[in-house]
């Protein structure tokens, strides 16, 4: 079973500020709050800004499955399961290309 | 999920090259930094800026100088800031590393060294930068460094002595066993400034030397070679899918001097503020200078340019220099 592995040399860091403001855009549904960047990696020249749903999972994929990354963001916001399974593929696909993380057994 | 094309304007700087001092044993034809202040703040106001820096939410300090080795009290400055969070590296002319101090550095937390090599001709870098036998030293100092399991880089400042040498500067950066070798293109600050026409390239010039240097980045893969300048847009080499457009200063980093003044990079000369009175976060925020920086515009060439969006000018430090305007085209543009 493929898990993520960060790469340690990534740096990063929550956007305090505006992670506050995209929780209150949550509680209000404002679809708003996804445009919102709450975090900032940065390795290698290369910067990226991630949304809300983007931090969360790259907060806790450190050594989880896909099926565990899933199963744990359900828990946290009400999303459709084949929809979400899909997004995680696809933004951990980007960020493995991008340097920011591998795959391991 | 990632939000990366939209532009971002950060809450605090994520790195910082912070100079601790400015005194120097070496007397580059180039140096920008022999006209700032001598004054250097003492190790525990230092290390309160230090403080006020990783509560501000910066991620890594880039130690430089002068020769940051100078300082007698740089380890124990560097120990802290491990202790703070901050991921730190530095650069040097490596006339004072030898295996006892690339040791030490490891042993203080700094994982990354940047050693400042021009030439692969060592009585032609020593000549550059003032200092027989430097070229000897510097390359000693990588074998230390790299023995020691610290990171390196090799720092080239591309100008007249080297531009046609790629192909040298590549295997000699090779033979050192140096993890990166990052060409840097000429600034035009200080001594820079004063001996431009001599150093300097044309545009022209500067568009060969990029096409040449990223035929030899193709063509290793055991070096990273790191031609970052937002120039090489016209080449469209920029990482098109990174947030920042453009430099990187004033939108991710910040530069300090050793009397604490914070200017928006090494090369540009106008202070924003101190880091010992100044809130970091409400400088990098209420800064009129940074803001025109992240919100630049097109003028003369640049209003007609098709790769404006991701050169933004090029270098703001370079069009300052040359014409004291932030916006005005870089003048290395060869567009």
């Amino acid at each position: 079973m493929r898990t993520v592995k960060r790469n340690p040399d990534v740096l990063w860091r929550e956007e305090d500020e505006v992670l506050a403001e995209a929780r209150q855009a949550l509680e209000r549904g404002d679809d708003d709050a996804g445009e919102l960047g709450t975090s900032v990696l940065f390795s290698g020249g290369t910067v990226l800004s991630l949304n809300i749903l983007g931090t969360e999972i790259w907060q806790i994929c450190q050594g989880l499955s896909i099926d565990e990354i899933v199963a744990e963001i359900l828990t946290r916001f009400e999303v459709d399961e084949d929809e979400l399974r899909g997004d995680v593929v696809a933004f951990l696909d980007d960020l493995e290309q991008k340097g920011f993380l591998s795959y391991g057994d | 999920m990632g939000t990366e094309e939209r532009e971002v304007v950060l809450q605090a700087p994520l790195t910082i090259n912070w100079a601790v001092n400015n005194s120097c044993n070496f007397a580059c034809r180039h140096c920008y930094s022999r006209e700032d202040s001598h004054d250097e703040l003492g190790q525990e106001l230092l290390l309160d800026c230090l403080r006020k820096a990783a509560r501000a939410g910066v991620l890594s300090v880039n130690f430089g100088g002068g020769e940051p080795l100078l300082r007698r009290d740089l380890l124990q400055i560097a120990s802290r800031c491990r202790e703070l969070g901050l991921r730190i590296s530095m650069n040097s002319n490596g006339w004072l590393i030898d295996a006892e101090m690339a040791a030490a550095l490891k042993e203080a937390g700094f994982s990354k060294v940047g050693i400042s090599i021009d030439s692969h001709l060592p009585e032609l870098h020593d000549h550059f930068r003032g200092m027989p036998g430097s070229h000897a030293r510097a390359t000693e100092a990588l074998m230390h460094l790299k023995h020691a399991g610290i990171s390196t880089s090799i720092s080239t400042v591309i100008c007249r002595i080297n531009c046609d040498s790629i192909d040298e500067l590549v295997a000699f950066a090779r033979e050192t066993g140096a993890g990166q070798l990052n060409f840097h293109n000429f600034k035009c600050s200080g001594l820079g400034l004063a001996h431009k026409d001599e150093l300097d390239l044309s545009p022209q010039e500067w568009k060969e030397f990029y096409q040449r240097a990223y035929a030899a980045k193709r063509s290793v893969s055991d070096l990273d070679i790191s031609l970052d300048d937002p120039i090489i847009a016209l080449l469209g080499e920029r990482d098109t899918e990174s947030m920042v457009k453009g430099s990187v200063c004033g939108k991710l980093s910040l530069n300090i001097k050793s009397n604490g003044d914070i200017t928006p990079c090494g090369f540009i000369p106008v202070v924003i503020g101190n880091i010992v009175t100044d809130d970091l976060r409400r400088v990098w925020r209420e800064s009129p200078l940074l803001d025109q920086m992240r919100h630049k515009q097109p003028t003369g060439k640049c209003s007609s340019c098709s790769k404006y969006a991701e050169c933004l000018g090029g270098c703001t430090a370079r069009a300052l220099a040359l014409t004291g305007e932030l916006n005005a085209p870089d003048p290395h543009c060869w567009g």
